[in-house]
């Protein structure tokens, strides 16, 4: 049996908060604020540790679906053609990817689609679109706060 | 990248931070090595000088920061270091903000630049030296706030401090750079757009260089920032980071005592400076009445009344709306790109601070969420030349 991660990092958390810390010299201000620093985020990391792959999961699903909706709604010349094309064969690597990889992968391949349409999308596509991103995001964005604000820096 | 027009010390900036890429970790300076530093630079200037009490200063998130005593014939002076570490979370010329501050003397409250070091010929990186000014950027008591985002001041030093706050910007935005030209600085007057192209070139380049990972509406809000630049009215010398936790105050008078850190001025557009003084990021929600008040001093609209009443410039709130979107989108460069390359690279004297720091970017998505959902999407003006 080992400890498993959450206790190990709690250990982590006491040795720099009790030993550490007190024995910093008073005038060693970056060190102590990086120790706090490094504190809060060893905290943090305790506290969603056991989530991440779920969120990471989940944030991909999110994406692929923006993607997959956009390809449905939208079309255009050559350009736009080709970024609808970037956005299938980024949805279809999915299976040799880690989850990370194919996130940014589908993200990019949206992003050539949102700089094709002005050049050659179809009547009224470029605002469809961006009408879908932003809908898209409102709801993707709230769920990526809720996760970051144990960082204090979001009013939510 | 190469080919978007930018000032010549911003196209160095890119360079530079291109040029570093593959240079070896930095870390923080030790104290002895500044004594040592600083006493081979004084043997130099001030022969007869001697240096003592080298002191790192905490807080901040972009330099190295350094007090010290020069004594001389008997008489100590207070000055402050500031280095570039190899990578920071702005990148900036110590020379551009050295000749502000010195035209700023006088006009406003500004530290004393004494010395700079732009080519790191005697310092291990870009440096400059500063008198020490008194004063606090938060009122004790406030906690602790990362990079003096969202200290709150309350009532009592609001109302010191909140007519200070408008009339120095003001007085930053009268400079008149054309009979008094700052050194370095080029004038963004080739077309109307010019001003809103060069600032957005800059950022966008430290995007790319910088390996932002992009998101759909990341990408959506930059495609609207090129398609849709303001003209700009009136150009004038802004600040660049205008907002609570940038000057120092005396705590007893609420006095302002020093403007600090320029090192993102430029001559532009004074609605990037609004802009960037209305960001949420840098208020608080007031936790008695749940107002927002920018910087803890004003709310949006009163903030805006009041430039308006003091300047004689009238607020155009389209052109404010894109600086709007511009401060939050340059904000996600900030912490999702540039920050989080130099603790990648290990080019930064705080990683842990500039990994922490990313946090916030999900409220510059929240941000941009808003701030399009108040933009009209079917509408596109011209893409500039």
């Amino acid at each position: 049996m080992t400890p498993n991660v959450d206790e190990r990092l709690a250990s982590v958390v006491r040795s720099l908060t009790e030993v550490v810390l007190p024995h910093l010299p008073p005038d060693a201000s970056l060190a102590q604020e990086q120790v706090h620093l490094a504190i809060g985020h060893i905290q943090i990391i305790r506290a969603q540790f056991d989530q991440v792959p779920d969120f990471e999961r989940e944030e991909l699903d999110d994406y692929r679906d923006l993607a997959t909706a956009l390809r449905k709604s939208v079309s255009g010349g050559e350009k736009t053609s080709g970024a609808l094309q970037a956005i299938d064969v980024a949805l279809a690597n999915a299976g040799g990817l880690g989850v990370r990889d194919q996130r940014v992968a589908v993200n990019k391949a949206v992003e050539k689609l949102v700089d094709a349409l002005p050049l050659d999308g179809a009547e009224g596509a470029q605002g469809k679109a961006a009408q879908m991103i932003v809908d898209h995001a409102e709801h993707r964005t709230l769920k990526d706060r809720e996760w970051f604000v144990p960082f204090g820096f979001d009013t939510l | 990248m190469q080919n978007r027009e930018m000032e010549t010390c911003y196209r160095k900036i890119l360079d530079r931070r291109q040029a570093s890429m593959d240079l070896p970790p930095y870390r923080a300076a030790l104290r002895e090595e500044i004594q040592d530093v600083l006493a081979k630079f004084f043997a130099i200037e001030r022969p007869d000088a001697e240096v003592s009490g080298v002191k790192r200063v905490g807080g901040g998130a972009s330099k190295e920061q350094f007090f010290f005593t020069l004594t001389q014939d008997g008489k100590s002076e207070q000055f402050l270091l500031r280095m570039d570490p190899r990578k920071a979370i702005t990148e900036t010329d110590r020379e551009r903000e050295f000749v502000l501050i010195k035209a700023m003397q006088g006009l406003v409250p500004a530290p004393e630049p004494v010395w700079v070091d732009n080519d790191a010929e005697h310092f291990p990186q870009p440096a400059a030296i500063m008198r020490v000014v008194s004063g606090v950027t938060k009122p004790s008591g406030a906690g602790v706030k990362v990079s003096g985002l969202g200290t709150y001041l309350g009532p009592n030093l609001r109302a010191k401090l909140r007519d200070q706050f408008v009339d120095h910007l003001v007085t930053i935005h009268a400079y008149d750079w054309r009979a008094k030209p700052l050194v370095g600085f080029e004038v963004p007057d080739g077309d109307p757009r010019q001003a809103a192209r060069w600032s957005y070139n800059y950022w966008r380049g430290m995007w790319d260089i910088d390996r932002g990972e992009t998101k759909p509406i990341f990408a959506l809000v930059d495609q609207w920032l090129r398609e849709n630049m303001p003209e700009t009215a009136e150009l004038v010398v802004t600040h660049g980071d205008y907002r609570t936790g940038n000057y120092l105050f005396e705590e007893d008078s609420g006095e302002i005592t020093a403007i600090l850190d320029w090192e993102l001025a430029r001559i532009g557009d004074f609605h990037e400076d609004l802009a960037w003084v209305l960001m949420q990021v840098f208020g608080t929600f007031d936790p008695e009445d749940k107002t927002f008040r920018a910087s803890d001093l004003f709310e949006r609209d009163e903030f805006i009344a009041e430039y308006e009443k003091r300047s004689g410039r009238t607020v155009n709130r389209a052109t404010l709306h894109y600086y709007d979107v511009m401060s939050s989108w340059k904000c996600y460069i900030i912490v999702a790109a540039d920050g989080l390359e130099a603790a990648r690279s290990q080019h930064n004297h705080q990683d842990v601070l500039l990994t922490f720091l990313a946090g916030a970017s999900a409220m510059f998505e929240g941000d941009f969420v808003r701030l399009m959902k108040q933009t009209d999407l079917t509408q596109r003006q011209e893409e500039p030349a």
